[in-house]
Formats: structure tokens, C-alpha cells, sequence
């Protein structure tokens, strides 16, 4: 069976590349692959510097921030669940094999192998997105060592996920097992602090020290037996990456390897639940797939409730900026974020007006650091724009409206749901810090900035939203379209370079406006002083909205000339 | 209603429709027949504004689809055989929705006809995924049947309907027709073709091979009268043999 599955693998991604490849013959494809592939030359192989980071960090270092990162992976997948792309079968493959001679540790094998070629293509890409780091032995000996590790993350998380899945089959899946994650997840902590409990008069003896010295002393606390103990497993994951020699890494190897298999025979053996998950997770993407698959009939359907109605007069694309609204507020997720920001909101505001205050201060600056990295993080999962419709062009192109016109709607769709997450956050910062007598700048500044975030933030999300839109467009058979984006450890490397290449567009397409806020508002200075900044700050608005009209205008056309066919866009 | 002239589209170097003209009036329904590949699909796609023509003329209403294509939208409605429904709107949303895109105030008093019409009336609060196929195609059907489009192109409109919905389906199309809509039908189901339309356009690699009224296209061909409709098909389409075999 092996060499079927063999088979259907390499002959399926045989034909996929050689589809990738046939697409170079587009001058559009070519000069994109020539460009990202200058850019990877110049940016990440071309310039190494004499020392970097990770080259003169202590390895002791290196290994225990891996390890937490893989803490944080681990503890994330048992506590809130993993999407679990990997065990979604495609309609044939159900055809096939579900129905097939094959036994249920077969279709396992089977899904583990295809994986392995996501987690091997992403293997590569990290060794070269870490090239400029000079940690460890070799590139090729890194190429094996990031493969161990993710694809030992990647069992590990799959692993949870039957678990969890089992437990739901079972009725047991709930805030009782949440509660127990986090029950275990809150002794592991408190036994980590325990450990390092007598190295904490040198740990706050160190806060003085440069970062570097700092972290050398929290490496040196995590060396106790205890937290050396508790951080183990996820050490041994990360070793041979940070290993300095061959004989090192040989010696850090084996035990990854072990620690892989052992994982590997947990997820084979573990054949009810995969059936149960494999099941569950394929039947909801062939519904989301739309083709054809039947849920439970219910015998009369309950009215739904929408935030907005939407009346029958008005911009007729309103309607596609509704709809892709009304999909979004009937996610769960974004009822947790909601409740979530809410919650957190009164609780740090509560807390801001304590003498200490340091948690409500932890908690002000991580929403504004997240709020701030959601301009170029947010863009790419905020995805309810023509990115998730692209597999209903076909729906699209019949309406009677103009291409410009659905571009703006579903790009606004997505702008209006990430500016309101960020604002969100930055209302929670700013709740954080509302007690706060002594931080500058001080209240008044602040409140001016939180109104001026809701003034900015729109254009420049706008303009996110309408790159990534524009690569769905302009590259169909690259950006993955329909519902939901690739996830998982797998695909981590694939999508930190997809951050990489949207930074890289958004500050091209944002130095314009910079460039002329910033010359305005030198010139005016001398006469305005700090008013200068008003006009500064139009001009820049001015320019960001010629642009996003110049992008729907330009997208609007591009869509108008889409052939879904002849751009192998197919549900 | 429907104006097709000189209607080209090549993939590359294939062609999937060579010069096909022809013309629907209103209250008229065509059936477009032909074998897998013969550029039904094509067509109708492209008459629908979903496919650009790489030459030709598509007028519909009089609206000229290349330099008036929201006018010439606005005046038909295109099903397809797979219905592309939004996963998070309910039935009677994605009535409002169309309703919206097309213009129509009046929403409110055509949905309950429209519902109870298809037999959806205690679906109205239903997501997509809690439909059967034959439903959700009831739904597509639904949609591009509120504005009461002056053309109609369905591409295999029986697709996924049980019985009662054939029934139903076929008495609605021709309610439409006599009404005054122009209708394009696609359809593999030759009695289908026979029962309803008023003309045929058989196709055969992007061309048409014979167009008019079943009478008519036998009166040109007198060796076909006393055939079977399904071998006069296969006849038009250069499949003597298999005929023969039948």
C-alpha cells in the first residue's frame, strides 16, 4: 500500500509542479518568480554580515528560546486546538481510499508522507530565511534539523488534536478539559518557577546587564535540575539546530530522532480518533468547499441575527461588503476576540488605577504592539475580501456591476474588520494607561493619537488589503483562494516570507504619502511650528486615497478581465 | 433579446466557439445541445459576462455586453449547473443580497412568492450547508429569478432536483418564457429540450451545426423524420454510428 500512496504523491506533486512551472510561460508569473527570487539573493543570501545575533549569542540561549517558542506551540494545541489542514481529505481522496482496501493507519501514512513534503519545501525555506545567522553546522545539516523539529511539532500537534477530538466524540471536550490543560499548564509554570526560585537574586542582580548578559543569566537559572527537567523535551527539539560542530550535532540528533518516532508511532496507533477527526475535519472543508456535501436537514430553520440589515436601495457592491460582514460576525472567533477585548478592557482599566500597575502595563503595551504588527500581520488573516469569493468568480462576474466596484467592497469588507480589531487593541492600551499619571506622553497626547489611529488606520489598512487582493488576482495559482489560508508549523516559512514580500509592497506603496507628509511638513514648520502637522497629515491622507483609487480603478479592470478558467481558479 | 454575433473565444490556440451567431426573442426558449466539448458552456458563460469573447457581439436587452455590461447584466440572470451559494448567509439573505445588487425595493413582497414558488418557504432561515443539493440549486434558482430577468441562461437547471422540483422547474421556466423572457437553456436532457424550447442550436467543436425549431431542422434533413430524437442528435452531430447501434 506504501507504493500506492507513494505513487499518488509523487505523481501528484510531480504534476503540480509541472503546472507551477507551466505557469512561468506568463510574463505576469516570470516576473514575479524573477523578482522574489532577487530579492531572496539580495536580502536574505547576499548580505552576510561578519557577526549577526544568533552568531555571537550564547547557545544555551539560542536553545531555551527555541524551547519556550515550542512550549508556547505545544501548550497553544492542547489549550485552544490546532487546524488541522493536514488530516482534511479532498472529495477523491474520500472516493478512494475511504472507501478503499485501506486500512486507517494506511490513510495515516498516507497523510503523514504528503505532509512531509510541505514540511520539508518549509525546512528549506527557514534555512534560508536563517542563512544570514551563522548558528549551527552547515546549511544542509540545518535543512535535517528544522525538518526533525517541525515535523516533530507538527505529530505532537496532531497528536493533541486526536486527543481532543476523541474527548469531543466523547462529550468530554469542554471547559472541564480546558480547564485541565490549564491546570497542568499553570503547575508545569509554577514548578518552572520553583526551579529557578534560587537563582532569582542573580536574575534581578542581571536586570542591569546589556540583553545579552541578561538572557546569558536566565539561561545559567534554567539550568537547575528542575527546569532543565520540565524544558527537556522541547530542548532536545531545538538542539541540533544551535549544535557548533558535526560530532555536537551528531550527539543532539539521536535524541530528536527518537523523540520524532516515538511521536510518529503515538499519531500511527492512534487510528479511532483519526477516523473521528479525519472525518469531522474533511466533511467541514467540503463544506466550505460548497460541493455538494449535505449537513443535518433541519426540519425548520431559527431566524439568524445580523448586525446590520441591509435595506434594498443604496451602492448595490454594499451588498458584497455586507454579506462579507455578516460571514465574519457569524464565526465563533470573532465572538471570542470580542468577549475577549471586552473583558480584558475593563479588567486592565480596573488595574491601571493600582499603585503597582505593572500588569495593566504589561497588558497596554502588548495591545499596542500587537495592534501596530496587525498592519502587516492583519492583511494576511483577515481574509474575508475576493481572496475567499475567488472561487465564485463565476457568481461575481454576473452581477451587474462594475469590477472596481466589487474590488472596493470586498477590500473594504476586510479594512473595516482589521481597523476594528486595532482599534480595539489601541482602546485597550489606552485603558491600560489611563491611570497612569506619570507616562509620557501624557493623556491628552495619547487621546490625540488614539483619535488620529482612527483617522490613518483606514487608508493604510485599505491599501493591505488591496496588495494581498491584488496577488489573488494577479497570481490566482499562487495565493491559496476560498476559505481559510495555509496554516499550521508546516507552512510557518511560506508564510513569513509571504509577510516578508507584503512589508516589502506596503512600504513602497506607503512612501509616497511619507515622503510628502514629511517634506510638507518640514517646509511649513518654520511658519506653523507643531501645526504644520495638520497639513502634513492631509497631504499624506490625499495621497494614500489616490493611490487606493488608482489600485480599485487598476483591480477593478483586472477583474473584469479575469477568465476563471484560463486562470485556473476552480472550485 | 439575446443578439449573438460572429462569437469567437479561443483558449490559447484552441477554439472553444468559432463564429456562432444566432438570436432569442422575447418569450422564446433555446435549447443549446451538443456532445462534452462542444462549447455550450462556453457560450452561454460568455453571454452571461462571465467569460470575455475573443471576438464577437453580445448585446442582451438591447444593452451592448462590452460597452454596457452593467445594463446588459441587470437584465438577465445566470444559473449554473453548481450552485455557488455564501456559506454564512441564510436563504431569505441571499434574496435581500440580490436584491441589493440588482436594485429592487420592492424585496419584501417578492421573496414569500418566490419561497413558496420553490418549496423553500420553511428554509428562509437556513444556511447553505444546511440545505440538500437539490435545495441550494432551488436557491441559485431563486436568486436569479427575483429581478424577473427579461433573459434567462441556465446552464443544466435540472441538476440535483428530485421529481417534484423537475416538475416545478419546467413549469416555472415556462411560465417565464411566456411572460416575455427570453431563456437559454444548456441541457443534456434531450426530451427536456423537446418539452419545452421553441428552437434548437445544436453545436458541434464551437460550431453551430443546426439551428431552428426541431420541425424545421427535420424538414432540412428528410433522412432524420421518421428517427428517434436522441439519433437525430447523434445524427446532427456526426455519430451515425452510434445511432445506428440504438
Amino acid at each position: 500500500m506504501i507504493g500506492v500512496f507513494g505513487y499518488l504523491t509523487w505523481r501528484s506533486a510531480r504534476n503540480r509542479i509541472a503546472r507551477q512551472i507551466r505557469q512561468l510561460r506568463s510574463p505576469r508569473y516570470l516576473a514575479a518568480l524573477l523578482l522574489g527570487l532577487a530579492y531572496l539573493w539580495f536580502v536574505v543570501m547576499g548580505q552576510r554580515p561578519a557577526t549577526s545575533a544568533a552568531a555571537t549569542a550564547d547557545p544555551r540561549v539560542l536553545e531555551l528560546i527555541g524551547a519556550f517558542a515550542l512550549f508556547g506551540a505545544v501548550a497553544w494545541g492542547w489549550i485552544f486546538g490546532v487546524e488541522r489542514r493536514v488530516l482534511a481529505f479532498s472529495p477523491a481522496e474520500i472516493t478512494f481510499l475511504f472507501s478503499g482496501p485501506v486500512s486507517r493507519q494506511g490513510l495515516i501514512q498516507y497523510k503523514l508522507l504528503r505532509n512531509q513534503l510541505l514540511i520539508l519545501f518549509n525546512a528549506l525555506l527557514w534555512t534560508l530565511i536563517l542563512s544570514r545567522e551563522r548558528f549551527g553546522v552547515s546549511a544542509w545539516l540545518r535543512v535535517i534539523s528544522i525538518w526533525v523539529m517541525l515535523t516533530t511539532l507538527s505529530f505532537h500537534r496532531l497528536g493533541a488534536s486526536f486527543v481532543r477530538t476523541s474527548l469531543s466524540e466523547h462529550g468530554r471536550l469542554g471547559a472541564r478539559h480546558r480547564a485541565v490543560s490549564l491546570a497542568l499548564l499553570g503547575a508545569f509554570l509554577i514548578a518552572l518557577v520553583w526551579g529557578i526560585a534560587d537563582a532569582l537574586p542573580e536574575l534581578a542582580a542581571a536586570r542591569g546587564l546589556a540583553g545579552s548578559g541578561f538572557l546569558s543569566a536566565v539561561a545559567a537559572a534554567f539550568d537547575h535540575p528542575l527546569p532543565r527537567l520540565l524544558t527537556y523535551p522541547f530542548r532536545i527539539m531545538v538542539r541540533p539546530l544551535v549544535a557548533h560542530s558535526m560530532g555536537d550535532w551528531l550527539v543532539a540528533l539521536w535524541p530528536a530522532l527518537v523523540l520524532m518516532l516515538l511521536h510518529y508511532v503515538w499519531v500511527v496507533r492512534s487510528d479511532t480518533a483519526f477516523e473521528e477527526a479525519a472525518t469531522e475535519v474533511s466533511l467541514r472543508r467540503a463544506t466550505a468547499l460548497a460541493s455538494g456535501s449535505v449537513r443535518a436537514s433541519t426540519p425548520r430553520s431559527q431566524p439568524r441575527r445580523t448586525l446590520v440589515r441591509l435595506s434594498a436601495t443604496g451602492w448595490p457592491a454594499g451588498a458584497i461588503l455586507w454579506k462579507n460582514l455578516v460571514a465574519a460576525t457569524r464565526t465563533r472567533r470573532i465572538h471570542n476576540v470580542a468577549v475577549s477585548v471586552a473583558l480584558a478592557g475593563g479588567i486592565v482599566a480596573l488595574l491601571s488605577f493600582d499603585p503597582e500597575g505593572s500588569f495593566a502595563e504589561v497588558a497596554g503595551w502588548l495591545a499596542l504592539f500587537w495592534a501596530g504588527v496587525m498592519v502587516i500581520t492583519g492583511p494576511q488573516y483577515v481574509r474575508n475580501d475576493l481572496r475567499s469569493d475567488l472561487l465564485k468568480l463565476d457568481l461575481l462576474r454576473s452581477y451587474p456591476l462594475r469590477g472596481w466596484s466589487v474590488v472596493l467592497a470586498e477590500a473594504a469588507a476586510s479594512t473595516l474588520m482589521l481597523t476594528l480589531l486595532q482599534i480595539a487593541l489601541l482602546g485597550l492600551s489606552y485603558l491600560a494607561f489611563l491611570g497612569n499619571q506619570t507616562l509620557e506622553p501624557g493623556l491628552e497626547a495619547r487621546t490625540v493619537l488614539l483619535l488620529l489611529s482612527l483617522i490613518f488606520l483606514p487608508p493604510i489598512n485599505l491599501l493591505g488589503m488591496l496588495i494581498q487582493n491584488g496577488a489573488a488576482l494577479l497570481y490566482p495559482a499562487w495565493v491559496r483562494v476560498g476559505v481559510g489560508r495555509p496554516g499550521g508549523v508546516e507552512t510557518l516559512g511560506q508564510n513569513l516570507l509571504m509577510v516578508l514580500a507584503f512589508s516589502v509592497l506596503l512600504a513602497l506603496t506607503l512612501l509616497l504619502p511619507a515622503t510628502l507628509a514629511a517634506g510638507s511638513y518640514l517646509l511649513l514648520r518654520p511658519g506653523l511650528d507643531a501645526w504644520a502637522l495638520i497639513p502634513a497629515g492631509v497631504l499624506a491622507l490625499l495621497a494614500m486615497g489616490f493611490e487606493a483609487t488608482w489600485m480599485v480603478e487598476w483591480l477593478g479592470g483586472l477583474f473584469e478581465r479575469t477568465d476563471p478558467g484560463a486562470a485556473g481558479i476552480t472550485a | 433579446m439575446i443578439q449573438v454575433d460572429g462569437l469567437h473565444k479561443l483558449y490559447g490556440e484552441f477554439p472553444a466557439v468559432q463564429g456562432l451567431s444566432f438570436s432569442v426573442a422575447a418569450g422564446e426558449v433555446l435549447g443549446l445541445v451538443g456532445p462534452n466539448g462542444a462549447g455550450k458552456t462556453t457560450t452561454i458563460r460568455s453571454i452571461a459576462g462571465i467569460i470575455i469573447p475573443t471576438s464577437g457581439r453580445i448585446a442582451v436587452a438591447g444593452h451592448d455586453l462590452k460597452t454596457d455590461p452593467v445594463a446588459a447584466k441587470g437584465a438577465l440572470a445566470f444559473i449554473p449547473d453548481e450552485p455557488h451559494l455564501f456559506e454564512y448567509l441564510t436563504v431569505e439573505e441571499h434574496l435581500r443580497f440580490v436584491a441589493r445588487l440588482y436594485r429592487l425595493g420592492d424585496v419584501s413582497a417578492r421573496i414569500p412568492g418566490l419561497l413558496a414558488e420553490l418549496d423553500l418557504s420553511d428554509k428562509q432561515h437556513a444556511l447553505p450547508g444546511e440545505l440538500s443539493r437539490g435545495m441550494k440549486q432551488k436557491l441559485a434558482i431563486a436568486c436569479g429569478l427575483l429581478h424577473d430577468p427579461k433573459a434567462l441562461l441556465l446552464d443544466e437547471p435540472l441538476t440535483g432536483l428530485d421529481p417534484v422540483g423537475i416538475r416545478r422547474m419546467k413549469g416555472t421556466i415556462m411560465r417565464r418564457a411566456a411572460a416575455g423572457t427570453a431563456v437559454i437553456l444548456s441541457s443534456h436532457l434531450l426530451h427536456l429540450v423537446e418539452e419545452i424550447c421553441t428552437r434548437v442550436l445544436v453545436m458541434q467543436r464551437g460550431q453551430a451545426v443546426a439551428f431552428g425549431s426541431i420541425a424545421e431542422i427535420l424538414a432540412e434533413r428528410p433522412a432524420l423524420r421518421s428517427r428517434k430524437l436522441e439519433d437525430v442528435f447523434l445524427a446532427l452531430i456526426g455519430q451515425e454510428d452510434e445511432a445506428g447501434q440504438s
